[in-house]
């Protein structure tokens, strides 16, 4: 059965003899990361370095794939040059070169397996293709130490909520239309707000400002949750008669960061509850928020105060592990290359759809 | 302190469910008929203040639910659907008492696991072995595929009401113990709606589909005796639920993902 805690089943993964590195790359969206990890012999796992590079639009506009693309390719050399020398060794060094296989953007995804198969030929080391949703997972549990927990990953495309059993990632709920990351930066740039670092992280510091609730509608089915909707009501508020774009100090208008307010307070309130319900689903007392939209304070709050209401607790990282970076695949892609995973040149393709319970996830007991 | 509240403080909880806490209680003691008795047992379903969630949005949405699945109870009672009976409704406090049904919910009687023992992954509290090769249905006197004929009714009773369960699963029906023949009474509406669409009342029949195909893989074929049962009483309908059931298995509920 699912989320079952498996006590006396002892780790698939062998004892190494010596330290294994890895470089993994990552470019699925608007962050290029690169990042060297080490797994020892004595079980420890070590962030070598972990290098980001973001690309960042002008307020009002989101990243299309054809540019995202191009930043990518001008800066992956800088960016794995500097992970190199900050881990302080040789590529010769590595065991193997990880790189996102899917999901994300087709393009930017395509200008990094590129890379990664080029590094592969020169210096004659072996593949890993990894499942950017697994990475996001396997980086969680080994920052936070969680055993068994059911994750919720929330991120720019993907909204899911996730448990583990017999070496699958299942997904126990998701959204219907489009994920959170994305109803909170399309809404970012409605009201013009700066892609600076984040729309996320700009949204977050104008809730904070936010004081009266507006009405949204509240979407769950299930397990599931539709967000679409409420990013239609949210932006048809900016047409109201009430709303005022500078706060004016009039009774009964809204400001920007009321609406900020309301669409994080509704939006997470929706996730939190649908991670309660395959908590008690499945019986399990952990939950771990991974993802770009997990580094959001206001939502690890609110899923700390319901792990607590039934007697568990949540674990979260910071934006160097939430938002996308390049030691999450690195990581991934060797727990797998240590079971003898390798991607063969010939199949080192990239896909935009790739799900999260198609991997086998032959590491775990 | 409300009426409700003192009534919460004397009851016994049960489980902790996903959205509420389950009591059982009772709504009058012997004081007051001056006798030892009683009365009969009820259940209290408490939708507790969710401290996550804005104070507003969350008495919004324990107001609305706690309204939605007292009308689908109702609907289903007036329409002769076996659901347990209203007791009492407190939409302000979140609570709603229903009728206590005596028996075993179709998940055990079927030989899965029962919920509450499930993931905890501790044997010690397991019943022993002679119990286990007993056969649980034999103590309603009764066969799986006469059980697939009573949720096929009553699943099509509840459908020709207009009601749709939402989260039909065999944890959410139970065989009632009475000394006559076994009923099958459908609980938790929590998640419960109105719909007169062939297309929700589908989908509502491949949860339970699916729920059938994770939660006891070998009952699998006897879903079959379940659209049988259900093809007669709702054959009004049956037409078009069956061709959107089609419909919905052939799409699913996952789509793949993408970014």
């Amino acid at each position: 059965m699912p989320g079952k805690t498996r006590r006396g089943l002892s780790s698939p993964l062998k004892q190494l003899d010596r330290d294994y590195l890895a470089l993994g790359l990552e470019g699925s969206a608007n962050k290029l990361g690169a990042g060297v990890i080490k797994h020892s012999p004595d079980g420890s796992v070590t962030v070598m370095s972990n290098i980001r590079h973001t690309y960042i639009t002008p307020p009002g506009e989101g990243f299309q794939p054809r540019d995202t693309a191009q930043h990518h390719r001008d800066w992956i050399i800088k960016v794995i040059q500097d992970a190199m020398k900050q881990a302080g060794i040789e590529m010769s060094a590595l065991d193997c070169i990880c790189y996102t296989k899917g999901p994300g953007m087709g393009a930017p995804l395509q200008s990094v397996a590129f890379v990664a198969r080029t590094l592969s030929l020169l210096y004659k080391k072996p593949l890993v293709g990894v499942n950017h949703c697994v990475g996001h997972i396997e980086m969680g549990r080994e920052i936070t130490g969680a055993q068994n927990p059911i994750v919720l990953y929330v991120s720019g495309g993907n909204t899911q909520v996730i448990a583990y059993s017999q070496q699958r990632y299942r997904i126990f709920g998701e959204t219907l239309d489009i994920a959170v990351g994305n109803c909170l930066d399309r809404f970012a740039r409605v009201i013009n707000l700066s892609n600076d670092p984040s729309p996320g992280y700009n949204i977050e510091q104008e809730a904070k400002k936010g004081k009266r609730l507006l009405s949204l509608p509240y979407t769950t089915k299930g397990m599931d949750v539709s967000l679409s909707g409420i990013l239609t009501s949210t932006e048809a508020y900016t047409f109201d008669k009430n709303y005022r774009p500078i706060d004016t100090g009039e009774e009964g208008t809204f400001t920007p960061a009321d609406l900020c307010f309301s669409l994080q307070e509704t939006v997470f309130a929706m996730l939190v509850e649908i991670t309660e319900r395959a908590m008690a689903h499945i019986g399990s007392k952990e939950v771990l928020i991974v993802g770009g939209v997990g580094c959001n304070e206001r939502l690890q709050e609110m899923m700390g105060i319901m792990a607590k209401e039934r007697g568990g607790q949540v674990f979260a990282t910071d934006e160097r592990f939430c938002i996308d970076n390049g030691i999450m695949i690195a990581q991934a892609g060797l727990l797998s290359y240590r079971m003898g995973f390798q991607t063969a040149l010939s199949k080192s393709t990239c896909t935009q759809r790739f799900r999260t319970d198609e991997v086998a996830v032959t590491w775990r007991a | 302190m409300t009426p409700t509240v003192a009534l919460l403080e004397s009851s016994t909880l049960i489980r902790q469910g996903a959205e509420a806490k389950v009591y059982k209680s009772y709504l009058y003691d012997g004081q007051i008929s001056g006798s030892d008795a009683r009365g009969e047992p009820i259940l209290l379903k408490y939708r507790f203040n969710k401290q996550y969630r804005h104070p507003t949005l969350n008495s919004t949405l324990t107001r609305q639910r706690i309204a939605q699945e007292t009308r689908s109870l109702m609907k289903c009672l007036r329409s002769g659907v076996h659901v347990p009976g209203l007791r009492m409704v407190d939409a302000q406090e979140g609570v709603i008492g229903i009728e206590w049904i005596e028996g075993e919910s179709v998940r055990v009687l079927l030989g899965a696991e029962d919920e509450e023992t499930e993931g905890t992954g501790d044997t010690s509290d397991l019943p022993d072995l002679e119990q286990l090769e007993h056969d649980p249905l034999a103590k309603f006197n009764t066969t799986s595929s006469h059980v697939m004929r009573l949720i096929g009714t009553e699943i099509a009773k509840m459908h020709a009401a207009d009601v749709i369960h939402g989260d039909l699963t065999t944890s959410n029906m139970m065989l009632r113990q009475r000394s006559d023949e076994g009923t099958e009474v459908l609980i938790d509406f929590g998640l419960s709606y109105v719909s007169a669409l062939a297309e929700d009342k589908a989908v509502d029949l491949y949860v339970l589909e699916r729920a059938f195909a994770s939660t006891h893989p070998d009952s699998e074929p006897l879903f079959q005796t379940v659209l049988d049962a259900y093809s007669k009483i709702n054959s009004k309908e049956w037409k078009a639920v069956g061709r959107k059931l089609d419909e919905v298995r052939l799409r699913g509920r996952k789509r793949s993902m993408v970014g």
